[in-house]
């Protein structure tokens, strides 16, 4: 009688426990199993996007010709470990070398925020800039995802500082997001740091 | 029978028993995502996802589930079902789930699926449980669907992402961050109490 008691005051709950937790997981690991290949391919297209958009490049609308536009005009440039040290951006139908892009990782308000940042050939100046991955407040520091916001670095020239949002800018400033002054913070020394690893990197290499 | 006993769950969680605002459970996420409508709408379509499932998962296991680990086994359901979400938003809309960031994961640590699960999937058939989450979840949904529509076109200007009133419009920033929630929940609860005293004084 006391251990039919101990039994089920002790072993049920913990093979209960056992048995649920390996069910679920196991649901789980197919689900994702399935799915791993397409968040993998979702995940590459997004960088391919995101490496054209900041060298300026039209994108298309279709993501077979993202690859394609990616794949003639983009070249990796990797390091001694095989990571990927910057992008080389061709201009249509050449070899010439058009723009340069870098991806820069900052510290934003709740997370790492991660940019690609693109160049003119001579790094004086920016051909434009896309957030690859930020946590940031949706409606407040997220905006720092919207089309206005991105598209106004092209052109600009480091270093980067700001006004306020709907003021008029010159080379060398943009508008910052109002209300998220921590997130535009970070875009600022994003913007900034790349240019300094762009010429670490691209210059010191050449 | 079961078609009165599914109005009743439908009355009850879209009115009188309002997760929202009448029980005020799932406030953190009503503070975090109504900014945005876009992402508030795929919040409670995730909302209603887990609250059903994990109801009915809940309670097809109510009878052999000891119930000292009942709260952990009732995590772990809610935490998988979660997991499928966030894994199916990242492979098909991962525009979206790029939006959203942590916020899916927060889904887990939602008041009103624990009390779901707790008040009634433990007490009540699997079907019905299925019912009162989709019910609760639509209670809790259309809540803030509302508060998100406000406060993106006052915050933004903007509805669904597209420009509504133009330049001419001043954003109110305090929209956009976690205050104006609570100004527009307290607003509508307050609407909704007092619509419910003057109903209830006119009957009596």
């Amino acid at each position: 009688m006391k251990k039919d008691s101990v039994a089920k005051k002790r072993i049920v709950p913990v093979v209960f426990m056992l048995v649920i937790t390996l069910v679920f997981i196991s649901i789980t690991t197919v689900i994702y199993t399935f799915t791993k290949d397409t968040i993998a391919l979702n995940e590459r297209l997004r960088l391919k996007r995101a490496v054209l958009y900041a060298a300026g490049v039209q994108l298309p609308d279709d993501a077979v010709e993202i690859e394609k536009a990616f794949d003639n005009r983009v070249t990796e440039v990797k390091n001694e470990t095989g990571g990927v040290k910057y992008y080389e951006v061709a201009e249509s139908g050449t070899s010439n070398i058009e723009s340069y892009v870098v991806i820069q990782v900052g510290a934003g308000l709740w997370g790492e925020i991660t940019a690609g940042v693109g160049f003119d050939n001579e790094l004086d100046s920016f051909k434009g800039l896309e957030i690859i991955d930020q946590n940031e407040t949706p409606g407040l520091g997220g905006r720092i995802g919207e089309t206005w916001f991105k598209e106004q670095f092209r052109g600009k020239r480091p270093p980067l500082t700001t006004v306020p949002e709907g003021d008029a800018t010159n080379e060398n400033q943009f508008q910052a997001v109002t209300g998220a002054s921590y997130s535009t913070a970070a875009i600022q020394d994003i913007m900034n740091a790349s240019q300094e690893y762009a010429h670490m990197e691209i210059l010191g290499s050449q | 029978m079961a078609g009165f006993k599914i109005r009743k769950v439908f009355a009850d969680d879209l009115g009188a028993n309002n997760p929202v605002f009448a029980q005020v459970l799932g406030i953190c996420s009503t503070l975090a995502v109504t900014n945005v409508l876009k992402n508030t709408v795929v919040m409670c379509v995730g909302l209603i996802f887990v609250t059903a499932l994990s109801n009915m998962t809940v309670s097809l296991l109510r009878k052999y589930m000891p119930s000292r680990i009942r709260m952990m086994v009732e995590t772990l359901i809610i935490a998988s079902y979660v997991i499928i979400v966030d894994i199916v938003l990242r492979a098909f809309l991962p525009d979206v789930s790029r939006q959203l960031g942590p916020y899916v994961g927060l889904i887990i640590t939602n008041c009103i699926i624990m009390g779901r699960a707790e008040a009634f999937a433990l007490s009540n058939p699997p079907g019905l449980s299925f019912m009162d989450g989709i019910a609760s979840g639509i209670g809790y949904s259309y809540v803030l669907i509302a508060i998100a529509i406000v406060r993106e076109i006052m915050g933004s200007g903007s509805i669904w992402g597209y420009p509504l009133l133009g330049d001419w419009w001043t954003n109110w920033s305090i929209m956009v961050m976690a205050p104006g929630a609570f100004f527009m929940l307290a607003i509508f609860i307050w609407i909704v109490k007092g619509l419910r005293d003057k109903e209830e004084g006119e009957s009596s």
